[in-house]
């Protein structure tokens, strides 16, 4: 014990090597690992049953539906990466598309400004659920009406015109590779670099994991989830942008469906419902994963009143594996 | 007690030792909660470079002390000064940095790797970009001068580490920073191993040399006593003696925090008998019948409890006594354990696992209970009431049955705890260290009620980090390495003895050398 303050002979230091860390990495996403599984799985019954998608047009195709779906779970990522749910993401997307078809079109500037309102109207909900304690739950499916309400307010049917470079955006497609691809790898890294790689996110994931802890080392509690919210509905807008360019129209119902897919993604990805935790990489998996089932099942001509009864399953399957695999890593 | 301690409160002139001028000066700090009064009229002085031991039951004020120290609450009135730098009014002039703290339920987030961890606290600047291999350098640094040969991984997520490694993370967590003016250690040994510790000591030692002023938090007497400089002892919320260590005993700072604690407090021994309080709740196994075996992996000796004994688990912090409690807890489908069907569990770590935050006590103390207070499927209230009260007033947890429970004190919350699991008529209960923190009146309340427990044909099976309360078992099982090394029974059961145990690495080699005999015979 006398040697306390000496150098350590053996001149071992204690940061950990490459080896140690990929190891503990493995392990902390190994629930995603299945999502992965899934992923691939199905991707090889699908081209068993349609060879031409082993193309770049093939899987453009069938990919391009998952870039304003990735989108918005990796918003869904980082909400519950702080503990928190949104059940409004669905009605928000619709409603960017419609600002998208209407007010960007016809007054740019109005549109940016409406769009950079919805930013603040998430930074303050944030705000609203730190420091007057609401779940997050409540408020973000009261404000889904909000946005239901809104977007039907500004354009009552689908349709309108999305601006012309909106329009551009989904038109860039190389021959060489999928866009898709493209979109969806440069998306996980942004956001897989927001979770994992800046010290925001290392906040973002304590606030989740024991806030006393957060507060005790002097960072703002609120500021934390403000600026998660603020950055979760940036992503949501580029959705609806991305999801607008795509249909070329406004429509507020047009996304509804994403509130549960992107849980559902983000479950896939590894993630879970108590927060602390963010797997960017894992939804990514899951948001393909998703996009992927919903083709093999048109793929082999199951009615498609069955088809999200189908979904739902494999849904399922995929997540009870999740839990057996846990326990075996454990 | 020695003529030269001050009682309280001790006057102005009692500042620093050899008259240096006081580091951290406190008067007369008061804080109320509403109607309750936290503390009445606090005074406290430590001086540059000095270990200042604060030593007090549960409840006596220390954490709110230390709430107003740290800045994170005002007091409602009194002052907080820092080197003399004068903060008349009710508040604290201490700087950020200048207070670090290591608390005793630690403050890390599971979810967060040890560098994360430890970079969320660190007031120094990193840089922006590649921080990360910077804060893990840091961290490293202060773990590998502190605690050599520390064995933890800085890229684990500290929701993986053991307790005794999650407690060097925190006590190097809040040395991780700029060399702070005031560093406080609650509670900093309750679950570290005895070489950490000893590291750790040593190191108070070095800081407060180069002057930094340290406020040692502990229940353990001995420690605070060897390493403190002066001695402060809070009582209802206020300091009643300040004395140098060298002048005072164990016996003195005991009398001190309160009355007389040493031997059993006569109220326990009016123990409620479960089955009367529930009739026809049968199924008690007689005494010395069998209740739990185990047989662990390894070269390990078999676990076996019976019904009317508290069965220890004892040696170093995390060497596999919190697994044998898990798996006697819920064992899946493995056939190497046996266990009755009913069981209660008291868990040591009562902030996540233990009180139902939004219930009264009478709420969370009969909750695992409500099967033997049930008719036909609906909980008797009135069976409910009597039971609560009944033990509310066996163990006089202060607040009454329908206070909420999360406006007791630490200690009167963990005896709720106890009692929930003693209210049940499972034949066995499994303790996993309740009694971190918890001061010493009520563990000998605790210690006593569960003697009679076990006499009435109750097994205990008990996982403690105080080597000293293995004199109330009736058998020791000592643990090393995920293994049970040694069983003691009766008079072998000493603290020594455990010690020795605990270490003893020649007992390895033996038992390596029996074993490999055992396979050739078998072999053979």
């Amino acid at each position: 014990m006398t040697t306390l303050t000496a150098p350590r002979a053996s001149g071992r230091s204690s940061v950990p090597t490459f080896r140690s860390r990929a190891t503990i990495g493995a392990k902390h996403s190994a629930p995603g690992a299945l999502s992965l599984v899934a992923m691939i799985v199905i991707f090889v019954i699908a081209v068993a049953n349609q060879p031409g998608i082993l193309s770049v047009y093939g899987l453009t195709l069938m990919l391009t539906a998952a870039v304003p779906l990735l989108l918005a779970a990796q918003a869904q990522m980082l909400i519950m990466s702080v503990g928190d749910i949104d059940l409004g993401i669905g009605q928000l997307v619709g409603l960017v598309t419609v600002i998208a078809a209407t007010m960007l079109t016809t007054d740019p500037l109005l549109g940016v400004l409406a769009l950079l309102a919805i930013v603040g109207a998430y930074a303050l909900l944030g705000l609203l659920v730190q420091k007057r304690n609401v779940p997050s739950i409540i408020a973000t499916l009261g404000m889904s009406f909000v946005w239901l309400g809104l977007g039907l307010q500004l354009l009552p049917t689908p349709g309108g015109q999305t601006p012309e470079w909106l329009a551009q955006l989904s038109a860039w497609r190389p021959d060489w590779i999928p866009a898709p691809v493209v979109w969806i790898v440069a998306i996980t890294l942004v956001a897989w670099f927001l979770a994992k790689r800046t010290r925001f996110g290392t906040r973002m994931r304590a606030l989740g994991s024991s806030s006393p802890t957060l507060s005790r080392a002097g960072w703002s509690l609120s500021r934390t989830r403000v600026l998660t919210y603020a950055a979760a509905a940036v992503l949501a807008v580029l959705a609806g942008l991305v999801l607008a360019s795509q249909t070329q129209s406004g429509d507020v119902n047009s996304a509804g469906n994403y509130t549960l897919m992107t849980i559902a993604a983000v479950i896939l990805g590894g993630g879970n419902f108590k927060g602390g935790q963010s797997f960017p990489v894992g939804t990514a998996f899951g948001v393909v994963t998703l996009s992927l089932i919903t083709v093999l099942l048109g793929l082999i001509n199951l009615s498609s009143s069955l088809q999200s009864a189908a979904q739902g399953l494999i849904v399922l399957a995929v997540l009870a594996g999740r839990v057996i695999t846990e326990r075996f890593v454990r | 007690m020695t003529q030269v301690t001050t009682l309280a409160p001790p006057p102005a002139s009692s500042g620093a030792p050899h008259g240096a001028p006081s580091r951290i000066r406190v008067r007369g700090i008061v804080k109320e909660y509403g109607v309750t009064r936290a503390l009445r009229g606090v005074d406290l002085d430590v001086a540059a470079g000095e270990i200042h031991g604060l030593v007090g039951h549960n409840g006596a004020g220390k954490s709110t002390l230390m709430r107003i120290l740290t800045g994170i609450e005002q007091p409602t009135s009194g002052t907080v000064e820092f080197d003399g730098d004068g903060a008349a009014t009710a508040a604290t002039s201490a700087r950020p940095g200048d207070v670090r703290m290591a608390y005793q339920e630690l403050s890390l987030a599971p979810d967060l790797t040890v560098a994360e961890n430890a970079s969320l606290s660190d007031a120094r600047r990193l840089r922006p970009l590649r921080w990360r291999a910077q804060a893990e350098r840091r961290i490293a640094e202060v773990l590998d001068t502190v605690f050599p040969g520390h064995g933890i991984e800085l890229s684990r997520y500290v929701g993986e580490l053991s307790m005794a490694e999650r407690q060097v993370v925190e006590i190097s967590r809040a040395l991780c920073s700029d060399e702070p003016r005031l560093l406080i250690l609650d509670e900093p040994t309750e679950s570290l191993g005895v070489d950490a510790m000893r590291q750790m000591y040593a190191h108070l030692h070095v800081l407060a040399a180069r002057g930094v002023s340290i406020l040692l938090i502990s229940h353990r007497m001995n420690e605070v006593l060897e390493h403190s400089d002066r001695i402060s002892v809070l009582k209802d919320g206020a300091t009643v003696l300040t004395a140098d260590a060298g002048d005072v005993t164990e016996d003195d700072l005991l009398v001190a925090m309160g009355g007389d604690v040493r031997g059993d407090s006569p109220r326990v021994h009016d123990v409620p008998v479960v089955g009367d309080a529930v009739a026809g709740s049968g199924e008690r196994p007689a005494a010395g019948e069998t209740v739990a075996t185990a047989s662990l992996a390894g070269a390990s000796l078999p676990f076996e409890a019976k019904a009317g004994e508290i069965v220890g688990l004892a040696g170093l912090a995390g060497q596999g006594q919190d697994e044998l409690l898990d798996r006697l807890w819920f064992n899946g489908l493995s056939r190497r354990i046996t266990v009755p069907r009913r069981r209660a569990y008291v868990p040591g770590d009562r902030q996540t696992s233990g009180v139902f935050a939004l219930w009264t006590v009478a709420d969370n103390l009969a909750v695992a209970a409500a099967r033997q207070l049930a008719r036909a499927g609906f909980v008797s209230l009135k069976a409910r009431r009597t039971l609560a009260d009944r033990w509310v007033g066996t163990l006089s947890i202060k607040g009454g049955a329908s206070a909420p429970i999360t406006s007791l004190s630490g200690g009167n919350q963990q005896k709720v705890l106890i009692a929930r699991a003693f209210a049940t008529d499972a034949p066995l209960v499994l303790l996993n260290d309740p009694f971190r923190g918890v001061d010493v009146a009520t563990k000998d309340e605790l210690y006593t009620l569960m003697k009679a427990e076990a006499a009435q044909g109750r097994c205990i099976v008990w996982y403690s980090t105080e080597n000293k309360e293995v004199a109330h078992c009736d058998r020791v099982y000592v643990f090393r390495a995920g293994r049970i090394v040694s069983e003691l029974v009766g008079d072998e059961i000493s603290e020594e003895r455990v010690i020795a145990e605990s270490f003893d690495e020649h007992q390895d080699a033996r038992d390596a050398r029996d074993a490999t005999t055992k396979d050739a015979g078998a072999a053979a």
